[in-house]
């Protein structure tokens, strides 16, 4: 009754236009309100909507959305970009290959796709379109590189899984997310490939060696900045949301200090900034936390699996439904959620099947990865959609042969068990 | 006169919301500071910068619902025009005020006096947990008066100027 | 929460199913529903589906979560006689440990969170805490100096910390287990099933058995969820509590064992340090608790034989 209520209202606001925020927090609030007293309901959504901004982790998501704004102002973006494209430039879409590797290095430090979608699109979305590239194009390829992260270490998501799982070895897990994640990068290189060539996009001129050192040793000051936070997190100085405040620091010292390009009369303006474009976010964020909690509180994802499984026994087939129901709960539901109850669910019945913990666990990950960058709750598509000031429908359309792409990793990583499994059994590592 | 008040009010909100930002990025830097430069970790850092967010995220909420910020599908308010467009936006604006009313300021002092008479506290800065949630009627009366002056700028235009 | 007249009683819980409390709980369930004669019955929430522990407490308090167990820890700041728990040294041994549990002090505690509209309902076993560090074995208290070790988010516990020549420094628990590999704190303190269960053994290869305090986990029923029960659904519901204490203080024994076999199989240096080393640093904390408002509790306790 409640989870008929939770779908009708949020599909009717959906459509008629409300902001998706107040979308999931009213039909939340119905659903809620059918099934406990009034005020139990109301201060049950009011606390969910605190805890779920109550979370050191996702203090990554306003430093880091802050450092970008100053590496886009400051010059410091502007300085890699050249350089990078004097490397890469003269290939078709070459830029959007550069925002890829970006992402993935991003995600892949930070351990956190918001993150690496906010620093990257801060400053890459801007660069592109003055480069000729759409608005809905860029924030497309931003959203769903900047998952590829999760995959690599380190991994809070991947933590989370093991303790889920009751017994795979985080060091494993670790190694093993290396190889699916450059999968999904490649992937998606394949498709800007694709649509560079049909859409002839921009290319620039070949440039000398002696251009290209000079911007190489212009953009050093900046490419610092990535060794800094690099190496700070792998050398255990901070954690990667702490890193997010020395890169802020380090890039206001850049911009500010060393370039000259942002003065004391700026800050207040990209303060201003910053904080408006993480709470479009963090409003997210509160409600959609609220609403997961009440599809746990009703067991709705239990019900969903049970329901599924009773259509097949053949091996393939089932591990097809499951992937299925992710891609479903991932499009409604944060990751962390998704991970602590369906892993539970459905590890047994990949066990069963004969797929080892690990391997799940890599699929499971890759395949709710996904779910951040689709609609309707997806942080890392909001994130994507506020950086790059474009709409969910607009960025709908390049996003598809993204999905495709993903899609297409995620069935290789589910049928090809090597993928997963061939780096922690080299390191010995089961 | 009531433009400049809502101009007022626009400008003191802002800077909070600056400030609240500028205070976080200080207060993590100063755990990894007090961690490797005084090799005496900060208590406190962590809890402080969960509460600011928690705070940038719900007042900066009302604030981004007033400079109509926030994502939704806008395919049928865009094929809209004249009365229809005008009885949308009122549906929009009313049902953010109920829900605010209901969840933030209903909800939230509720858990807010809940947290008072039973004396809460946060582990580390040990401050009332009441003030860390009063966030949440805060940013209600913020949505509602946000709402309202959307409301009165779509009756009557001519209201907010001079 | 009633439906085809089945009252459901929602617990949430931070721990994974693997956990002896979890079981302790599908062992509740059972009982619960035999008593009833299938009237009552149990829904799990395990894994912090629905909130981290302070969280669960609060909607225990506001209604909408019937029951959750909660290390005795976060209580303090909702009860602060639960305080006495994280005293180091406040026990002689086990069996004082446990007998205080079950002595009039012990259930005095649990009543006390009635007044915060919460009811304590029985205490489980979580053994006893001990240190365990990533780089160099802690043998004596002075290897704790300049150690940055990570503890719960409690006043008592940081304290201890401090008071054995350690940097006590909150981390989350949920990314400990990255804090340690990466260097960010030198070390943790646990009891050993969860030391185990955490994965945190992989990091952290070795484990002193200082076992510096005996924080037991705490049974929490909400009040307004209490309330609309009948006296005769109470009565079952503690039956069926009781059941399940038992179950589980058998249980924990059984997985202790197994914890600490499973991490020395891995490579874990397990040291059975001379506690009393570690007592003498910390007996300061005691006396000052003696002479604070809780002393009439910790004398009470001190008597139980
Ligand atoms: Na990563
Ligand atoms: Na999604």
């Amino acid at each position: 009754m409640s989870i008929a209520i939770l779908l009708i209202v949020f599909v009717v606001l959906l459509g008629i236009g409300v902001p998706v925020a107040f979308c999931i927090g009213v039909a939340t609030l119905g659903a809620l309100l059918a099934s406990l007293d009034a005020g139990p309901a109301l201060a049950t959504m009011a606390q969910r909507m605190v805890s779920g901004l109550n979370s050191f982790a996702l203090l990554a998501i306003p430093l880091f959305i802050l450092s970008g704004v100053i590496m886009g102002q400051g010059g410091i973006a502007a300085r890699l970009i050249h350089f990078a494209k004097c490397l890469i430039g003269m290939v078709p879409g070459g830029l959007a290959f550069v925002n890829i590797i970006s992402c993935t290095l991003f995600g892949a430090i930070s351990g956190s796709a918001v993150a690496a979608s906010s620093a990257v699109g801060g400053f890459m979305i801007p660069e592109m379109e003055k480069d000729g590239y759409q608005r809905n194009f860029s924030a497309a390829v931003t959203a769903t590189s900047a998952t590829t992260g999760l995959l690599i270490p380190p991994s809070n998501i991947l933590i989370v899984y093991a303790i889920a799982s009751g017994g795979v070895s985080i060091a494993a897990l670790f190694i093993a997310g290396y190889l699916p994640g450059l999968l999904v990068a490649l992937s998606l290189m394949v498709v800007c490939g694709i649509y560079a060539k049909r859409n002839n996009f921009p290319s620039s001129a070949r440039v000398s060696l002696r251009e290209a050192a000079t911007a190489g040793l212009a953009a050093l000051p900046s490419l610092f900045l990535i060794v800094l936070v690099i190496g700070g997190i792998i050398g255990g100085v901070f954690t990667a949301t702490e890193a997010g405040a020395i890169a802020v620091l380090y890039a206001l010292a850049l911009a500010w200090g060393f370039y000259g390009e942002i003065t004391r009369r700026d800050i207040y303006p990209i303060l201003l900034k910053a904080a408006e474009t993480t709470a479009i976010v963090m409003l997210l964020v509160a409600t959609s936390v609220a609403m997961s909690w009440l599809l746990a509180y009703h067991n709705v994802p239990t019900q969903v699996a049970e329901f599924l499984l009773q259509f097949s026994d053949n091996p393939l087939v089932i591990l097809l439904i499951i992937n299925l129901v992710l891609l479903i709960v991932g499009s409604f539901m944060d990751m962390t959620p998704a991970v602590l109850i369906f892993t539970p669910i459905f590890l047994p019945v990949a066990v069963q099947l004969g797929m080892s913990p690990l391997h799940f666990g890599i699929m499971i990950v890759l395949n709710l990865s996904i779910g951040l960058c689709t609609p309707p709750v997806g942080s890392v598509l909001f994130v994507s959609c506020a950086i790059a000031k474009t709409t969910i429908e607009n960025i709908i359309r390049p996003l598809l042969p993204m999905y495709a792409a993903m899609i297409v990793a995620l069935l290789l990583v589910t049928y090809v068990p090597a993928i997963s499994e061939a780096l922690p059994r080299y390191f010995g590592l089961m | 006169m009531f433009t400049a008040l809502v101009a007022q009010l626009d400008k003191g909100f802002r800077f909070f919301l600056a400030s609240l930002i500028a205070l976080m990025v200080l207060c993590v830097t100063w755990q990894i500071v007090s961690r490797y430069v005084l090799g005496d970790p900060s208590q406190w850092t962590e809890e402080l910068a969960r509460f600011l967010l928690i705070w940038i995220g719900l007042l900066g909420g009302a604030y981004a619902y007033h400079v109509k910020m926030h994502l939704g599908l806008d395919i049928l308010s865009n094929k809209l025009t004249g009365s229809k467009k005008v009885l949308h936006a009122l549906f929009v604006h009313v049902l953010v005020i109920l829900f605010s009313a209901a969840v933030l300021i209903v909800g939230g002092l509720r858990i807010v006096q809940m947290t008072t008479e039973l004396k809460q506290y946060s582990a580390a800065l040990e401050v009332p947990m009441a003030f860390i949630y009063s966030a949440l009627p805060i940013s209600g009366v913020m949505l509602i008066l946000y709402a309202a002056i959307a409301i009165i700028e779509t009756l009557a235009p001519q209201a907010m100027e001079d | 929460n009633e439906d085809e007249g089945v009252t459901r009683l929602k617990i949430g819980h931070t721990l994974d199913p693997t956990h002896t409390v979890h079981k302790a709980m599908l062992v509740m369930d059972k009982e619960l529903q035999s008593l009833s004669g299938g009237t009552m019955a149990i829904d799990l929430y395990p894994s912090g589906q629905l909130g981290s522990e302070r969280e669960l407490i609060e909607l225990l308090q506001i209604g909408s979560l019937a029951m959750t167990k909660v290390s005795a820890s976060p209580l303090e700041s909702f009860v602060p006689e639960m305080k006495i728990f994280n005293i180091p040294y406040l026990f002689r041994d086990k069996q004082h440990y446990l007998n205080v549990l079950d002595s009039e002090v012990g259930q005095a505690l649990l009543d006390a969170p009635t007044a915060v509209r919460l009811r304590g309902l029985g205490y489980f076993d979580a053994g006893s805490r001990s240190f365990y560090s990533t780089k160099k074995p802690i043998n004596t208290p002075d290897d704790l100096t300049g150690l940055k070790i990570r503890v719960q988010e409690s006043q008592t516990a940081m304290r201890m910390v401090s008071s054995l020549g350690g940097s006590p420094t909150p981390v989350s628990w949920g990314e400990l287990y990255t804090a340690l590999q990466q260097g960010v704190v030198d070390g943790a303190e646990n009891n050993p099933p969860s030391f185990y269960l955490s994965h945190h053994y992989e990091v952290a290869p070795y484990f002193t058995l200082d076992e510096h305090s005996a924080v037991p986990d705490v049974l929490l029923m909400s009040d307004y969820v209490w309330q609309h029960l009948t006296a005769q659904q109470r009565q079952w519901v503690q039956q069926a509590v009781a059941v399940a204490v038992q179950y589980q203080r058998k249980q924990w024994q059984i997985d202790t064992e197994h914890a600490l076999q499973q991490v020395a199989a891995d490579g874990v240096t397990i040291i059975r340090p001379d506690k009393s080393l570690f007592r003498a640093k910390v007996e300061i904390m005691l006396a000052d608790y003696e002479a604070s408002p809780l002393g009439d509790t910790i004398r009470a306790i001190q008597e139980v034989r």
